[in-house]
């Protein structure tokens, strides 16, 4: 009696451990009615989840019947917890992201005009429709958008003697070197592993640099590129950087801004809320155009995160999201997501809302100038990614043609 | 004679008439209820992930996570085609080489300490076991604040002791990062080892030493003659599980330099990673994940073949 008990428990352990450890495939119930979706978040600062949380129960509210499940993700988090959801089928009807078209090339997501009804969808400023594309047709949601200027800190710059921020790179050099005389940091160069891409482009842009040529081709390694990050190592081999600005993230450098140990630095229009503001909120700070090599054409680096919608059960979910990103992009909805995270609006409705405050307001005027990376492009996380891991180490003690040329041949292998 | 006999009683068996085949696999099995479970287990829980990782070595995955197909060697190709793989896999047996070393090395005379008779022993082992309790990631990240180059602690000390001119960026250069993080491996190993070296230490009879002192030999003798040779099941275990331990160690790395400056201080396991996240090359990175799954194993069968496992096991 008792054998037989034990051969009973050890095959319904038997079963439970195969069950438990291969149900990955099998889709979790509830959702199946259509009118439930899941909708992956961002998570920007920590506004962010109250700010859905609250959005989600005034849509439930007037949408009966719909529920939106949230799951915040962490940045850091993100990219490994995206791969894992569509690796193991389990990808969001609506998602939160800053890349799109990779998964529009592998036919996961629905094109914009199957989920946003024609006035949503005629709101968006034509900039970022135009970076939401791929193969011609729209598939990213725009989200919100960011752009990147020069700050510097004016009672540094009264101390070392200069009356105006610089316009090109031998105003930088120089106003860098009387800063350095003045007991401070002349420039801020965060070229670490977060996001040195951002900080590169933005003084590439402005030596007629980028990732790609006119064509659209990969273009790396062109002279322009090159020429931009010898400018750089140069700026740091003179000291006129923090030290190993390799290893240095935004925070570190706009840190030490905000302290008043650093002359100048890119930032956006949420390192005033984000990064200064936390240190020292009486910080005397102003915002200019991003320097250029010559001095005549500022442009402006644009960012812009999407949200996408992801198809399932054979379209099931359509309505439901359709609802609920329409109910997301009315004007008083965005707004108050760009109000209290500090980005710039996507939509032209809520482009009025936020020029009445001046800070801002440099930031949306400096949104026509901006040039983007080529997100559009499937290719361009891994290029991205290359350049975070690498780029950095040109401005420290690497050869900076050959590092691009590394970066060059990763992007030709991406596709 | 009596051999003789034995043979034929054997050679009398060996022609019996065999039981029927169904009884035979009927007996075969039928300890099979008894073992299931333990081998349900170890397929789970052993064979299938390394099986799914040996398929997605093989496999073409998309940016975005789609299974494209079978791709054959095309990620092994990709991976040792990959420049920075080489100095990668130096550094980490390097890494694996030097913390394990040390930390065996710290750990016997830990245990020892540990084994001798003093007021206070419980509260020493206690203390010894705290590194143990927190947090891997915790610890890294508090080294790496501690080393910082604004308001890290030790670039304050060592400027007030003057042994500093100026600050230290201490995990911007690689020479210095590899020597602080394999010293912090080492730190959060000692726990764990010193405590089997001590349970080692325990299972040595008093009477052994009783002989040896009544035999005139001295502490040192002592030592390398009775202590180290009755401690071998226990450092061999230890020096394993360390091995492999250290080789997969992505915490203290990650956090401290997340494998930077460039690939400076990648170890095979933030390099997986890295293909993975960064190069958005998940086939590639499987591929990686194998050959560091290949390289733990010949290293333990080396180090196994080295301390002569069999006897031990006998």
């Amino acid at each position: 009696m008792k054998r037989h008990l034990m051969g009973v428990v050890a095959a319904g352990l038997t079963v439970a451990l195969g069950v438990s450890g291969c149900g990955k495939g099998s889709s979790s119930g509830g959702d199946s009615d259509g009118k439930t979706i899941k909708f992956v978040a961002a998570i920007y600062d920590d506004n962010t989840k109250p700010y859905w949380d609250a959005l989600i129960k005034d849509f439930e509210a007037k949408n009966s019947g719909y529920k939106v499940n949230l799951e915040m993700v962490d940045w850091t988090q993100m990219d490994a917890k995206v791969k894992t959801y569509v690796q193991t089928k389990q990808v969001p009807d609506v998602l939160n992201y800053n890349a799109f078209s990779d998964f529009a090339r592998d036919g996961l997501i629905y094109k914009a005009d199957e989920v946003l009804s024609p006035g949503t969808l005629g709101d968006f400023t034509p900039t970022f429709v135009q970076q939401a594309q791929y193969n011609g047709a729209q598939y990213g949601l725009p989200f919100i958008s960011s752009a990147r200027l020069l700050f510097y800190n004016k009672a540094l710059f009264k101390k070392a003697g200069i009356s105006d921020p610089p316009a090109t790179w031998d105003e930088v050099r120089a106003d860098a070197e009387k800063i350095k005389k003045a007991g401070a940091t002349g420039y801020g160069l965060p070229l670490g592993p977060e996001e040195s891409q951002a900080e590169f482009y933005s003084w590439a842009m402005n030596n007629g640099g980028g990732w790609v040529d006119a064509s659209g081709k990969w273009a790396i390694n062109q002279k322009a590129n090159v020429d931009t990050l010898a400018f750089l190592k140069d700026l740091n081999k003179s000291g006129l950087t923090q030290p190993n600005p390799e290893t240095t993230d935004r925070k570190t450098v706009f840190n030490q801004f905000a302290q008043g140990k650093i002359g100048m630095a890119i930032g956006g229009p949420f390192t005033k809320a984000g990064f200064i503001d936390p240190v020292n909120k009486d910080l005397d700070f102003g915002v200019a155009p991003l320097p250029s090599k010559g001095g005549t054409e500022h442009n402006t680096l644009g960012v812009m995160d999407v949200l996408a919608a992801f198809k399932k059960d054979g379209g099931k979910n359509k309505e439901a999201v359709k609802k609920f990103l329409d109910f997301f992009y009315q004007k008083e909805n965005t707004s108050k997501f760009l109000k209290t995270e500090g980005f710039l609006p996507v939509t032209k409705s809520a482009g009025d809302a936020l020029s009445a405050d001046p800070y801002m307001k440099q930031f949306v005027d400096a949104l026509p100038t901006s040039k983007f990376a080529p997100t559009s492009n499937p290719a361009w996380s891994a290029v991205a990614g290359a350049v975070k891991q690498d780029l950095g180490t040109a401005a420290a003690n690497e050869d900076p043609k050959k590092v691009l040329d590394k970066i060059q041949e990763t992007a030709e292998k991406a596709g | 004679m009596q051999e003789l006999k034995a043979r034929e009683r054997g050679a009398a068996a060996s022609t019996a008439p065999r039981p029927s085949l169904l009884r035979r696999t009927g007996r075969a099995l039928a300890p099979l209820p008894w073992l299931a479970p333990s081998l349900a287990l170890i397929a789970i829980v052993v064979l299938w992930p390394v099986i799914e990782m040996v398929r997605t070595s093989l496999q073409k995955i998309s940016s975005s996570g789609v299974t494209l197909g079978y791709r054959g060697g095309g990620n092994y190709t990709d991976l040792f085609g990959e420049d920075d793989l080489v100095p990668v896999v130096l550094r980490t047996l390097l890494w694996v080489a030097g913390v394990v070393v040390i930390t065996m090395v710290l750990s016997l005379a830990l245990g020892q300490l540990l084994n001798a008779r003093f007021p206070g022993r419980r509260v020493v082992r206690w203390a010894v076991i705290v590194p143990w309790a927190a947090s891997v990631l915790m610890t890294a990240l508090i080294w790496k604040w501690m080393l910082d180059n604004y308001s890290g602690l030790v670039n304050r000390v060592l400027l007030d002791l003057h042994v500093i001119d100026e600050p230290v960026n201490w995990l911007a250069h690689p020479g210095q990062a590899m020597l602080w993080m394999m010293w912090v491996a080492v730190f959060v190993s000692l726990p764990f080892t010193s405590f089997v070296i001590l349970a080692g230490l325990q299972t040595i009879p008093a009477d052994v030493y009783e002989a040896a002192r009544v035999d005139g030999a001295g502490h040192l003798r002592t030592y390398l003659a009775i202590t180290l040779p009755l401690l071998r099941p226990a450092i061999l275990i230890a020096s394993i599980i360390n091995v492999i331990n250290v080789f997969n160690s992505f915490p203290i790395i990650w956090a401290m330099t997340g494998g930077g400056p460039g690939s400076k201080t990648d170890t095979t396991t933030t390099f997986m990673y890295k293909l993975a996240f960064y190069d958005q090359n998940v086939g590639e990175s499987g591929a990686m994940a194998v050959v560091n799954f290949a390289l733990i194993l010949v290293m333990v069968l080396l180090y196994l073949r080295a301390a002569r496992w069999r006897e031990e096991v006998r």
